[in-house]
C-alpha cells in the first residue's frame, strides 16, 4: 500500500514537471509566419509611386504632425521613424514604427506597425486612415 | 475605451493647429534653420534629446516644477472638507512636469526656395503622492497634453525669425 502511493506520487511529480517544462519551451511556431501575420502585413504596407525615400519619409513625418503624433526617433538614412501619441482626456497610448525602402526602381514602400497600450493593432481601417493621411502629406502641395 | 479608429483620423482642428505650428522661410539652407532652431530652443532653456539632419528634425525637453496654486488651494479645501467627514484626505497634486518640442524642417511642395519649419510642444505632468484615510496614493501618475498655447508659438516663431533674419510668413 506504501509502495503504491509512493509510485502514484511519483508518478504524479514527472506529470507535473512534464508539463512545466513543457509551459517553458518556446512554441515552435514562435518565429513561422501564419495567414493572420501576412494578412496583417500586407494592409500595414503601401507603395507609392515615389522614387526620392527621403521625400516620402519626410512625408510621412509630416502626416504624423498632423495627426498630433510625437515624433520620437528619426533616421534618415535608415528610413525609419518612431512617434507615439496619447488618446483623448491622456488615456491609452499608441505608438508605432514606421519604415521606407525602396522597391523596384520606380517605387517606394512605406511599412507601419500601430500598438494600442504595448497590443498590436489588427485593424485595417485604422492603416487605412494612416495612409490617406500620407498620401495626403505626399501629394496636396502646400504653400 | 477610447475609439481607436480616430487615432489617425485629421479633426477639424488639425488644419488649425497647423498653421499655429508653422511657418514659411525664404531660405533654401535647411541646416541654417535646423541650427538656429536649435539655438533658440537653447535660449529657452531647452535640452536637444534627437537631432537629424537628413531627417530635418529637432526633438527638446525641459524640466520644470508644476506646483500651482489652485490645486494647492484645492488640495487644502479637499483636507478640511474631509476631516469635518472624518475622513483625512490628502489628494495628490502635479509636482514635476517636463516640456517637450518636436520640430521639424521640410521644403515647401511648389517653391524650392522655400523652407517650412513645423513645431510640436507638449508637456507631460506628474503628479506627487496622496492617501485617502489610511491608503496611500503612490506619485507617478502621468497625464500628457499638447500645447495650443498660440503665444508660446509665436513667441517662439519671432524668436527664430530673429536668429536666421528672415520674415516667418505664416502659411
Amino acid at each position: 500500500m506504501n509502495a503504491r502511493t509512493g509510485l502514484l506520487i511519483l508518478g504524479l511529480a514527472l506529470l507535473l514537471q512534464a508539463c512545466v517544462g513543457g509551459a517553458q519551451k518556446p512554441p515552435k511556431e514562435l518565429l513561422a509566419l501564419n495567414d493572420a501575420q501576412m494578412k496583417i502585413r500586407s494592409f500595414q504596407t503601401r507603395a507609392f509611386d515615389a522614387k526620392d525615400q527621403n521625400k516620402v519619409l519626410r512625408g510621412v513625418v509630416a502626416a504624423l504632425q498632423d495627426l498630433g503624433f510625437i515624433v520620437e526617433r528619426a533616421n534618415g538614412p535608415m528610413g525609419l521613424v518612431t512617434a507615439g501619441k496619447f488618446g483623448p482626456n491622456g488615456r491609452g497610448f499608441v505608438e508605432l514604427t514606421v519604415t521606407v525602402r525602396a522597391k523596384g526602381e520606380e517605387q517606394t514602400e512605406v511599412r507601419v506597425n500601430a500598438l494600442f497600450n504595448t497590443k498590436p493593432i489588427e485593424d485595417p481601417k485604422i492603416y487605412q486612415n494612416f495612409f490617406t493621411a500620407v498620401e495626403r502629406s505626399l501629394f496636396i502641395s502646400r504653400g | 475605451m477610447p475609439k481607436v479608429e480616430t487615432f489617425f483620423q485629421l479633426t477639424p482642428e488639425s488644419a488649425q493647429h497647423r498653421a499655429l505650428q508653422t511657418r514659411m522661410f525664404d531660405t533654401s539652407d535647411e541646416k541654417e534653420l535646423l541650427s538656429a532652431s536649435a539655438a533658440v530652443l537653447q535660449d529657452l532653456g531647452f535640452q536637444i534629446e534627437e537631432s537629424s539632419t537628413e531627417m530635418g528634425m529637432l526633438r527638446a525637453a525641459k524640466e520644470r516644477g508644476a506646483r500651482e496654486y489652485g490645486q494647492e488651494i484645492m488640495q487644502s479645501l479637499v483636507f478640511i472638507l474631509g476631516a469635518l467627514g472624518g475622513k483625512a484626505v490628502i489628494m495628490p497634486v502635479d509636482v514635476h512636469q517636463q516640456i517637450s518640442a518636436t520640430l521639424v524642417t521640410r521644403r515647401s511642395e511648389t517653391d524650392a526656395s522655400r523652407y517650412s519649419v513645423r513645431i510640436l510642444f507638449h508637456r507631460s505632468v506628474w503628479k506627487g503622492d496622496g492617501s485617502t484615510g489610511d491608503q496611500h496614493i503612490p506619485p507617478g501618475q502621468q497625464s500628457l497634453e499638447m500645447i495650443h498655447d498660440a503665444k508660446i508659438y509665436q513667441q517662439f516663431f519671432a524668436k527664430l525669425s530673429k536668429g536666421v533674419f528672415l520674415e516667418a510668413h505664416k502659411i
